[in-house]
């Protein structure tokens, strides 16, 4: 593992990005139109819209860093430097983690505007320490990073990575509490739903923003959220030479 | 199976196939070191296989491959420098941030030792006054000689390159062939692949390639000789070897 080729890896994923202003734009404008689209539809119902917003804080952490990710990726593959890469001394590691740190940057950025959004534009009671908030995003961001990269060794163009999206992320966004509490769901989906990252997160947000409880209450979904981050990192990492 | 520290590229009884269809099937080449070492043949002859199998990229069912010495461990790798088919940079980037950033994947990370060799061939391939234009706004000739910086700017002691020459005017070609045979006389190995006699004019070696299997193996004027008549030129060469290996 190489620090100078880890830096220079997120940094050049940072500035790709940062000369995509559509994409930039995108990552922050069209959270903040959804997030004002359900706030202000559920300014009468303060209980529904106060266990929605945290949930919808980690959908959109996983499902942009997920697209994202599987769009650049995909883009390596196709034009050759993935290859270009592979005949350097450059190791998966390196690539992974690079590509981990590069997307996270972009990840904080979005929650921070979001969170900001959320507490000062919108009706929202929130409670819990922003640290931990971004605790749980990090992890997040972790699985989608890598689902995105695992998700690029199966997609020949750009098309085939958005429709990965009703397969990966929309089941997360139905079954995992965002819609409708898990504990209401029928047994077979609630079932479902233990293996699906995206519940641990929404877990974790909820608590931490809704009821104010400390990062450290949720050790069973913290441990595994950061088993899924890591099975998917390792199952990345035999793809990523693909 | 021994190997001489005075060969730079071994292939040694390699098989290769893409599913059904067979590419090679014992295929050996030895190339020393310093030697430039020209591969031709018709499309789908087997050149980009062989350079990609030498790369590490794809992965012979049998036999083996050696290189400066050694198989291609991670080690090993920035000793070599490759130039695919295909440009391979990113498109978003500048010239110079694509080349810098690639000196870093090969371990360059002192910055000042780094600038100084980022500027040396970005002076080489004359793209100085375009050095921080974006990749996306260059023609295609401009992508050839970002792509010949990138493989070059670690200083290799061996350059693999896979058609390096297509889409360059003469007079670029020519001063790439000036620097190929500049670097061959501190020792360099360079192992090309081109279709166009003019760059096997250069070559101190040829191999001619058919359907995977080498058909010829000399200098360039001993493959012009063998074909018995005066003036007879490298693609005269060419073809009398390919309609020999076909009757």
């Amino acid at each position: 593992m190489s620090c100078d080729r880890i830096l220079a890896i997120s940094n050049r994923v940072a500035h790709q990005i940062m000369k995509d202003r559509r994409s930039l734009a995108l990552i922050i404008v069209a959270p903040i139109v959804v997030m004002s689209l359900v706030g202000f539809s559920l300014v009468d119902q303060e209980a529904i819209l106060n266990r929605i917003v945290p949930a919808l804080l980690g959908v959109f952490v996983l499902f942009f860093t997920f697209l994202l990710t599987g769009v650049s990726f995909l883009r390596e593959r196709s034009q050759g430097t993935l290859e270009r890469l592979h005949v350097t001394p450059v190791s998966r590691v390196d690539l992974l983690v690079g590509y981990l740190f590069g997307f996270l940057i972009f990840a904080m950025l979005q929650s921070s505007v979001i969170l900001a959004y959320t507490i000062l534009v919108l009706p929202v009671s929130y409670q819990g320490d922003v640290w931990q908030i971004f605790a749980v995003l990090v992890l997040l961001t972790i699985v989608a990073v890598s689902l995105g990269i695992l998700v690029s060794t199966f997609a020949n163009n750009e098309f085939q990575v958005v429709q990965f999206i009703p397969v990966i992320i929309v089941p997360q966004i139905f079954l995992t509490g965002v819609i409708v509490p898990v504990d209401s769901m029928p047994w077979l989906l609630e079932k479902v739903s233990t293996v699906l990252p995206l519940r641990y997160g929404v877990d974790i947000l909820v608590g931490i923003m809704l009821n104010g409880h400390n990062i450290l209450n949720f050790g069973t979904e913290l441990v595994v959220l950061a088993g899924f981050g890591f099975i998917f990192l390792l199952c990345a990492s035999l793809t990523v030479r693909r | 199976m021994e190997i001489s520290s005075d060969i730079a590229i071994q292939f040694e009884k390699v098989c290769f196939s893409y599913g059904k269809l067979e590419i090679f099937r014992e295929l050996t080449i030895r190339i020393p070191r310093g030697e430039i070492c020209g591969v031709l043949g018709a499309n789908g002859a087997g050149k980009t296989t062989a350079m990609r199998l030498l790369m590490g990229l794809l992965k012979p069912a049998k036999g083996s491959i050696t290189i400066l010495g050694n198989g291609l461990q991670r080690s090993n790798r920035n000793r070599i420098g490759y130039m695919p088919q295909l440009t391979a940079l990113y498109q978003e980037l500048s010239i110079e941030d694509n080349v810098h950033f690639f000196a870093r994947m090969y371990g360059m990370s002192a910055k000042h030792e780094r600038n100084i060799a980022v500027d040396k061939v970005i002076s080489l391939v004359d793209l100085v006054n375009r050095r921080g234009d974006s990749v996306s706004s260059l023609s295609g000739g401009m992508r050839q000689r970002v792509s010949l910086a990138v493989a070059l700017v670690h200083s290799p002691d061996l350059l693999v390159l896979d058609e390096p020459t297509v889409g360059l005017d003469p007079q670029l070609r020519a001063n790439f062939w000036d620097h190929f045979i500049s670097l061959a006389n501190i020792g360099i190995t360079i192992f090309i692949s081109s279709h166009t006699m003019d760059d096997a004019n250069h070559c101190h070696r040829l191999l001619f390639l058919q359907e995977g299997r080498i058909v010829a193996d000399g200098n360039p004027d001993e493959l012009r000789s063998a074909v018995g008549s005066a003036g007879a030129s490298l693609e005269d060469a060419f073809l009398h070897f390919v309609v020999k290996e076909t009757q």
